[in-house]
């Protein structure tokens, strides 16, 4: 390798200060090396959009003991809500936990602001050495005689030097693109969040969601939410505001002809959203993409002085039941570094050296939950499951709470009638039966 | 020749929302830049620099003005330096002209200062000619174009109505810039790179030699800011003493010629000075100096 | 304020508007070899205004810089897209 001049050379170049950035570079810097982070944002965080529900609590309190105390948090997860709706009616399955690990420490998961969130986390990984360079958007790696040796960013005398690359740039991916690692992705595979903060009283929260003290609620929609685009909706609480949105697989908003903004509007307006958010008003509108096909569209997750993680590999669990991908993102990034820092001190930064970082992500558990998944995504983004089933559910309560005075008929029969009723051939329903199982049983 | 700019490190007027209920800003939301005017001013002394001269940045504001002069400094000013002290109050334009002016002479004065016309949070666009009191310099506001020739300098200045003038000063001198003029360039890497971790020097009141006392100016207090209400239409009547052509001619000009101001061409600046006040006292704009 | 129009929700965001536009749309094939118009849909800040002869007018200053009318548009080189020079575009301050 070429000599450059010393302050042009890194061991580890981080792209992206995500959550899967950040997290990689302040694992690199706390092993001594010499890491740069380059975020293209006005600061970290500046175009970074979540729900958020951050369920990676216990795996940064691994890296920084109880660091919620000191991190922009806003409430824990305490209570769960899963709503299955038709356009009139919802019915919900609520989970509780004061117990153990949800309302205590380490906690399940905790809402965050994600500009103040990484904000926040970069900062963490620069008081632990790293280089944390903002406004810095990179176009491009640097190849010499074939291997990655850093990147270009797009300023004058904008190359850079290091070791090894870890592309943490996001969804869109450039990166892994330009390294030959990742296609061009399918409007199928990746859906669109738009997502809107409401301010609301802490008071007000509190009493509408049945709260106590700063414990938080995060609800996932499916069924008629999104109308017939394939998608679902969420409202998590913040300490003072909430925030919610409608997810939409972009081919679907695509062959439907709908606005996501407007979805946005109708979700608001169901019966069941409506009274949640009344009195909320707007503080800010956003919207990103979701890499929904996770184990689909992995990419080659490593070459010759580089490595991929975080939604630039398509480490997002988007499936119905599931949207996490702050802590994969953490996960992987971590695994990276640890891949990384490995390298740094072998001396060698071949693909064979880097490929530790497949058996890193399986200890992490990031490999294996997304075989586990691997077909919840199609699954959940099939035609019955996105209307049909949800809706079904909904008609089904109406009709065994509905006192009308027709004769009251038992549940099975009822389900058998409407079933009937349905298009649903009674094989199909046993096969999605079946795959309902497969992606989300064993 | 050395030049010295002065940025101010503003609210960015889109993210300030205030609640229409308790008129309050929400703090929180608020993100601050560099004053867009004072942006343009930056990146034309960079222009006009020449290959011996200094591009020195002056900013009066609390440590976080501080990352606008790093920025500065990436683009290639020479020097930076920071005014501030915890003693400040918020900063009237008379109080930080105060400061500027001291800080211009802890460095050595200059051959010209180059500021911002107007701000986008106050506004008042009075900094360069309070300053120019300061320093007893000339001082040209409301310009779009300058060049220099062997000591003298040749502005263009926009006016009210669309109306521009032309106006020649000596050096040393100051100008006032209009807003939008000209981008600042984009840093280099390396030079990103370079000032990310750069100190920046702070000068407190001390190091500027200056007191609390001379800072103490009259008080004034904001009460209220109104919104802009739209101005009720009045139908123009002329004048009934006038003869029939007199009031026909009026009306044809829909009073434009009701508003004759008047030009003050004869007298020495201060000469006109005394007549301008003398106006305002009479019309009862300023109280009759006791 | 719960219910709000397109032009509300936009104005709650900030945008640093670079001198350069990052996404170039080429009207020319949008005229003459599209018929989806996908990205007038798609668009979260609906900044893809379809003109009467079939092309595209297109703004970049209010971008959210998300990438899905790359990803939906289905004509080979009609949009030319690239994120903003650093520092420029989108700024989120609590999404
Ligand atoms: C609407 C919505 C709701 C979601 N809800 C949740 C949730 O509740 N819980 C959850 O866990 N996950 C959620 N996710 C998923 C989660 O946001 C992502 O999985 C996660 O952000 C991935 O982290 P990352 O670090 O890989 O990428 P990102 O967070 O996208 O970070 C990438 C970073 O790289 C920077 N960057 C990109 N390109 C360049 C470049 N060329 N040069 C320099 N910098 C660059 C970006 O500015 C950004 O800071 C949600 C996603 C969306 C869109
Ligand atoms: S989808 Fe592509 S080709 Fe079609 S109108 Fe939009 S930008 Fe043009
Ligand atoms: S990147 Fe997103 S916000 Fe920007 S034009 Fe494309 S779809 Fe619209």
């Amino acid at each position: 390798m070429t000599t450059h001049p010393a302050n042009q050379q890194f061991d580890v170049i981080v792209v992206g200060a995500g959550p899967a950035g950040s997290a990689a570079a302040l694992l690199v810097a706390r092993a001594g090396l010499k890491v740069l982070l380059l975020e293209r944002g006005e600061y970290p965080g500046a175009k970074n959009v979540s729900g958020a529900v951050f369920y990676g609590s216990a795996i940064l309190n691994e890296l920084i003991p109880n660091w919620w105390e000191q991190a922009p948090v806003e409430r824990p997860v305490c209570r769960r809500d899963i709503a299955f709706m038709s356009p009139t009616t919802a019915v919900a399955l609520d989970f509780r936990c004061a117990g153990a690990g949800f309302a205590t420490a380490p906690y399940n998961g905790f809402t965050v602001l994600r500009p103040k969130f990484d904000r926040w986390l970069a900062a963490q990984a620069e008081a632990a050495g790293a280089f944390v360079l903002t406004s810095a958007v990179v176009d491009d790696v640097l190849r010499e005689n074939g291997r990655i040796v850093g990147v270009r960013v797009r300023r004058e005398q904008g190359e850079i030097y290091g070791k090894v690359v870890i592309a943490c740039d996001g969804v869109n991916s450039f990166l892994a693109k330009k390294a030959g690692l990742q296609r061009e992705f399918h409007p199928h595979e990746l859906s669109l969040g738009v997502k809107e903060v409401l301010g609301l009283d802490p008071a007000i929260i509190q009493d509408r969601f049945h709260l106590t003290d700063n414990d938080g609620i995060a609800y996932e929609y499916l069924g008629a939410i999104t109308e017939d685009v394939h998608g679902g909706a969420f409202l998590y609480t913040n300490r003072d505001s909430l925030s919610l949105g409608v997810i939409g697989q972009v081919s679907s908003l695509v062959e439907r002809r709908k606005r996501p903004y407007e979805l946005l509007e109708r979700f608001k307006a169901h019966p069941a959203v409506a009274p949640l958010v009344r009195g909320g008003k707007l503080r800010e509108y956003s919207a990103h993409l979701i890499p929904e096909s996770g184990w689909a569209m992995k990419p080659k997750l490593y070459t010759d002085g580089m490595l991929v993680a975080g939604d630039a590999a398509g480490f997002c669990l988007a499936a119905g039941l599931y949207l996490e991908g702050m802590n994969y993102a953490m996960q992987s990034g971590l695994a990276a570094a640890e891949t990384a820092i490995l390298a740094c001190q072998k001396g060698n930064f071949s693909a064979r050296t880097l490929s530790v970082y497949q058996k890193n992500l399986k200890q992490r558990h990031v490999s294996t939950d997304f075989r586990a998944y691997r077909h919840a995504p199609s699954f959940v983004n099939g035609p019955r499951l996105q209307n049909l089933y949800p809706e079904m559910v909904a008609q089904g309560m109406e009709q065994i709470f509905r006192v009308d005075g027709a004769p009251k008929r038992k549940i099975l029969p009822l389900a058998y009638r409407m079933v009937r009723q349905s298009s649903i051939k009674p094989g199909q329903l046993l096969r999605d039966v079946y795959q309902v199982a497969r992606a989300y049983l064993w | 020749m050395r030049i010295a700019v002065c940025l101010k490190y503003v609210p960015d007027p889109s993210t300030i929302e205030v609640d229409p209920l308790t008129g309050m800003i929400d703090i929180g939301r608020v993100l601050y830049m560099m004053n867009p005017a004072d942006e343009s001013a930056l990146e034309l002394a960079l222009r006009l620099r020449p290959p011996d001269g200094t591009v020195t940045v002056f900013s009066v504001g609390p440590i976080e003005a501080d990352r606008l002069l790093q920025d500065a400094l990436a683009a290639g000013a020479d020097a930076a330096l920071r005014v501030w002290d915890d003693a400040l109050g918020s900063l009237k334009p008379i109080v930080t002209t105060t400061l500027l002016a001291a800080a211009l002479r802890v460095k050595a004065l200059p051959d010209l200062v180059l500021c911002g016309g107007h701000s986008v949070d106050r506004g008042s666009g009075t900094v360069p000619a309070l300053l120019a009191e300061h320093l007893d310099w000339p001082v040209v506001t409301d310009v779009t174009q300058f060049e220099i020739q062997s000591g003298r300098l040749r502005a263009r200045r926009r006016l009210a109505r669309g109306a521009r003038a032309e106006s020649e000063v000596t050096l040393p001198a100051i100008l006032g810039l209009e807003t939008g003029l000209v981008h600042l360039r984009q840093a280099s890497l390396p030079n990103l790179m370079r000032v990310k971790y750069t100190p920046i020097p702070l000068y407190g009141l001390e190091e500027l030699g200056l007191s609390p006392q001379d800072l103490h100016f009259p008080a004034m207090t904001l009460h209220e800011v109104m919104p802009p209400r739209p101005r009720a239409r009045m139908m123009f009547t002329p004048d009934v003493g006038g003869s029939v052509q007199e009031r026909v001619a009026q009306i044809m000009s829909a009073g434009v010629a009701g508003k004759a101001g008047k030009i003050l061409e004869s007298g020495t600046p201060e000469q006109q000075a005394d007549a301008i006040i003398a106006f305002l006292c009479q019309r009862g704009f300023l109280e009759q100096p006791t | 304020m719960v219910m709000t129009t397109h032009e509300e929700k936009m104005r709650t965001v900030r945008f640093r508007v670079g001198a350069t536009p990052h996404i170039v749309v080429n009207s020319e094939i949008c005229r003459n070899e599209c018929s989806v118009h996908a990205c007038v849909y798609v668009c979260p800040a609906n900044l893809f205004v379809p003109l009467d002869d079939g092309g595209i007018l297109f703004n970049y200053e209010q971008c959210f810089e998300c990438g899905t009318c790359y990803i939906a548009c289905n004509q080979e080189g009609a949009i030319r897209w690239s994120y903003p020079d650093g520092g420029y575009g989108v700024t989120f301050r609590e999404s």
